[in-house]
């Protein structure tokens, strides 16, 4: 490329006050004040849209819980009466009991929220934007009006998907998938999810896709383009490896599901029929001729599947960077965890079919679904193996970030078992749409992701906020959590055969067993709820009360990577200087005598570079 | 914060030349293999069906389309040339030619306008058989991308009318180079999909 088409006036960082009118002359003659507005609300600064992500993210998680609590409370005591539930949902509890069709709106919302919402832009959307450009050397994103837009889109997805709750026929309700033909008709006599509250609930998956698109984009260029001097791929930080390959799985997953909900709203809306075939309802046949609902779920687990490594991904490079430094060594197996991320992201697109093993297809298809499906176990198997390999025999500090980072990888653990049991299709087909499965995916993607999710609050909050969170409250979460969580999720393992999503199982005597254990899952799963509000109150405690960083030196945990050279105050462009080079890998830890080596420190004549 | 300067431009020009490429065109190119996987997808559904279906209605292709095939294809060379032009600093052709990429490429908008026309008339109907409303399906997942680059384009089509008889907005011109960046990555978007119908057409020709 010739450098004429290299532009190094355009720009690259992104002020705040660039919306497209015309510079001539370059940025570093007119510094203007940033207005509020552009400061805390249309920021383009990587740091604030960040924390806009962690805040959104943390109303979702509030509302997606406080969902599951309502259903919880349905599945616990079928025979109860909740005056309060009338007063504050009226017609969708009346005499104070969930609606059949309102417990369905429950799960599919509360799945929604708690997949797209909490665990793809909460997490990504959070982390990747403070991290990549702290953790390389950089000013900021590729293009920060991108970023803006980013969250910008997430915002309005979010307005969407919350305004379906207050309309006449309420939110969708036709799962969390989505799938058709339930969700292809828009006729509320049938189903009141499935009039506007669906459209709704499309039209804010479009625009979060179009948010997680615009992320995605910014991640990668920023993360392959821009790093500083010394900083090879090799250097970075295994978060930095994780980021980079969740936005590579995003960008080319979720076109799918974009197609799968375009075909079902040209379905629902304008009467095509690429889903529906010979409906009949109340005897009537309807005018739907020769589509199939499977092609939706191959659109669909086309991204569903890679979606589930969306949510993991970040986490497991939070974990593998947590459990470093709290462990004061280096990472167990960098170059196997690499080349695993890239693995799993590769064979993450080969497998989507093993949620559809009942839909009929061919055994023979299946097996191959089943082939990639094991396979994908031994990537997985690596990245567990490497993080036992990092903490054995360290010098641990027990504290609340690496006690969730190691609440990850039991739940990882626990949860990856399962799947290895759901992965073969004989067994799948007596186990499919079980409470088995909701435990497989509960423990290894909700538990799991959101165990790392606060490991990376935890341990990066003083680098954010310049204060640390209330550790007697962390303890307290993490231990809540994990007990509770187990506690929840482990007997539905033993629920053989108990359909999941149903309203009730008071008409099955078979199921009359189970009545003792789902009531204890309710208990647990309410106290858990409450245990999460401890954080929420110790995270804007913290932001205003929190015990100080003290003094220049900020880097409470002794971390080697480049964000804990950086000030805490908000810098526009992150260092005050010149951008610190790297000249060694970001996990030297308890080497040459001394607890931990910054990764912008030169290295000692004589000393071997890591590889 | 203000004795903060971005000197690192230096280090940055240094990068790019390293890597080759500015990362806001790579991220364009990143988006490029997204929205290929989503005409992938819709393209994918439509041989998954047409191999499931026994009551697949073949026909042949309203003739409009090959028109607007040519007629986006010359939106294209249009839009080329206008970046060309910006190069060389001729500011009157680039404007006029931009001028007429837009027009060329709300023409193709309407040509397909007439496509779906065509296709009603010889009896494929949006609701009817899946043969046909995959064609409407795909052309407006299309369309929609066209719409898309119609309205950049007419963004910058204000911008470089707007002053065009103030002589230092025209120096400015030739001493930004953010402009000409951003008119590189716009062009080469049209050229996206420019490909994409393309592809589409070949596509549906070879299955109807
Ligand atoms: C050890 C590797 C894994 C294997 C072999 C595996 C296998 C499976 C299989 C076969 C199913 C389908 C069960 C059914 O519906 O009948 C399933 C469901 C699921 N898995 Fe996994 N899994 C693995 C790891 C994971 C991970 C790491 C995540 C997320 C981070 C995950 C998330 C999910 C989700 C969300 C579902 C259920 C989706 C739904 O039906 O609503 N799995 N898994
Ligand atoms: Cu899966």
């Amino acid at each position: 490329m010739h450098s004429a088409e290299i532009n190094v006036n355009t720009d690259l960082h992104a002020h705040g006050h660039d919306h497209g009118h015309d510079h001539a002359h370059g940025h570093d003659d007119h510094h203007h004040e940033e207005t509020w507005i552009q400061k805390y609300i249309f920021s383009t600064d990587h740091k604030m849209i960040g924390k806009q992500f962690l805040i959104t993210g943390m109303f979702w998680g509030i509302v997606g819980g406080l969902l599951s609590v309502l259903f919880r409370l349905q599945l616990g005591w079928p025979n109860e009466t909740f005056p309060f539930l009338e007063t504050f949902l009226g017609r969708w509890a009346e005499g104070g009991k969930i609606s059949n069709e309102f417990y369905l709106s429950l799960v599919t919302m509360h799945g929604t929220i708690l997949v797209f919402f909490v665990l793809t832009g909460g997490l990504s959307g959070t982390f990747a934007n403070l991290l990549i450009p702290y953790q390389l050397g950089i000013r900021d994103m590729a293009s920060g009006f991108m970023n803006m837009l980013s969250y910008w889109f997430f915002f309005a997805a979010s307005v969407v998907m919350l305004s379906s709750f207050f309309i006449q026929t309420g939110p969708a309700s036709g799962g969390w998938t989505a799938y058709p033909p339930i969700n292809g008709i828009k006729d509320i006599a049938l189903n009141k999810g499935s009039g506007l509250g669906f459209d709704l609930w499309a039209l804010a998956m479009t625009l979060f896709v179009v948010s997680s698109l615009l992320g995605g984009l910014n991640y990668v260029a920023t993360i392959l383009n821009m790093r500083t001097k010394g900083m090879t791929m090799m250097k970075m930080p295994l978060t930095i490896w994780a980021f980079m390959f969740t936005a590579v799985l995003g960008i080319l997953s979720f076109p799918a599901l974009l197609a799968g909900v375009s075909l079902l709203e040209f379905d629902r809306l304008l009467g095509t029929s690429f889903y529906l075939n010979d409906i009949i309802i109340n005897g009537n046949l309807l005018d739907y001729k020769g589509g199939s609902p499977i092609l939706y779920q191959h659109l669909f687990w086309f991204l569903g599947h890679p979606e589930v490594y969306i949510i993991i991904l970040p986490a497991m490079g939070i974990v593998s960077e947590v459990l470093s430094v709290h462990a004061r060594k280096p990472i167990f197996g960098y170059r196997a965890m690499v080349i695993s991320i890239m693995a799993i992201v590769i064979i993450a697109f080969l497998v989507w079919a093993h949620h559809m093993f009942v839909t009929g297809m061919n055994p023979n298809l299946g097996a191959v679904f089943v082939l990639f499906t094991l396979l994908i176990a031994v990537p997985s198997a690596i990245k567990v193996f490497n993080w036992i390999g990092t903490i054995w025999k360290g010098s641990i500090r027990l504290n609340t970030p690496m006690l969730f980072a190691i609440g990850f990888v039991s739940f990882f653990i626990s949860g990856g078992l399962t799947g290895i049991m759901l992965g073969n299709s004989a067994i799948d087909i007596q186990l499919h749409d079980t409470y088995f499965v909701v435990a497989h995916f509960h423990i290894v993607m909700g538990v799991a992701a959101f165990c790392g999710m606060f490991a990376g609050v935890y341990h990066w909050f003083p680098r954010f906020y310049g204060r640390f969170m209330n550790e007697t409250l962390g303890l307290i979460h993490f231990w809540i959590t994990l007990i509770g969580a187990y506690a929840i999720f482990f007997p539905m393992h033993f629920m053989t055969g108990l359909p999941r999503r149903y309203f009730s199982f008071a008409n099955f005597e078979t199921f009359n067993n189970f009545n003792n254990l789902t009531e204890f899952i309710s208990v647990a799963a309410i106290v858990v709820f409450f245990a999460q509000l401890v954080f929420i109150v110790n995270f804007f405690y913290s932001i205003f009360k929190g015990r100080k960083l003290e003094g220049e030196y900020n880097n409470p945990w002794g971390g080697t990577t480049l964000e804990w050279t950086a000030p805490v105050e908000r810098l526009h462009g992150n260092w005050p200087g010149e951008i610190p080079t790297v000249y060694r890998w970001p996990y030297d830890y308890s080497v040459n005598g001394r607890s931990f080596i910054p990764q912008d420190e030169p290295l000692e004549p004589g000393e071997v570079e890591h590889k | 914060m203000d004795d903060y300067t971005w000197k690192d431009k230096e280090y940055l020009k240094e990068r790019m030349e390293y890597t080759g490429i500015h990362p806001q065109k790579f991220a364009l190119w990143l988006a490029m293999a997204s929205m290929t996987m989503f005409f992938a997808a819709l393209t994918s559904a439509l041989i998954v069906k047409k191999a499931d279906f026994q009551t697949w209605e073949n026909f042949k292709l309203p003739t409009v389309f090959l028109y607007s095939t040519i007629c986006i294809i010359s939106v294209s060379v249009v839009l080329h040339l206008s970046l060309v032009n910006y190069r060389k600093a001729n500011f009157t052709a680039f404007r006029l030619l931009l001028f007429a990429g837009f027009v060329l490429g709300t023409a193709f908008l309407g040509l397909q306008l007439l496509g779906w026309n065509e296709l009603k008339e010889m009896g494929m109907p949006l609701a009817g058989n899946l043969s046909g409303a995959f064609i409407y399906l795909i052309t407006s997942a299309h369309g929609f991308h066209i719409a898309v680059g119609l309205l950049f384009l007419l963004i910058f089509l204000f911008f470089a009318i707007r002053s065009r008889k103030d002589p230092i907005y025209e120096l400015k011109n030739i001493a930004n180079p953010k402009r000409q960046f951003n008119l590189e990555l716009l062009v080469s978007f049209w050229h996206y999909i420019d490909i994409v119908w393309i592809y589409l057409y070949v596509f549906f020709y070879l299955n109807y």
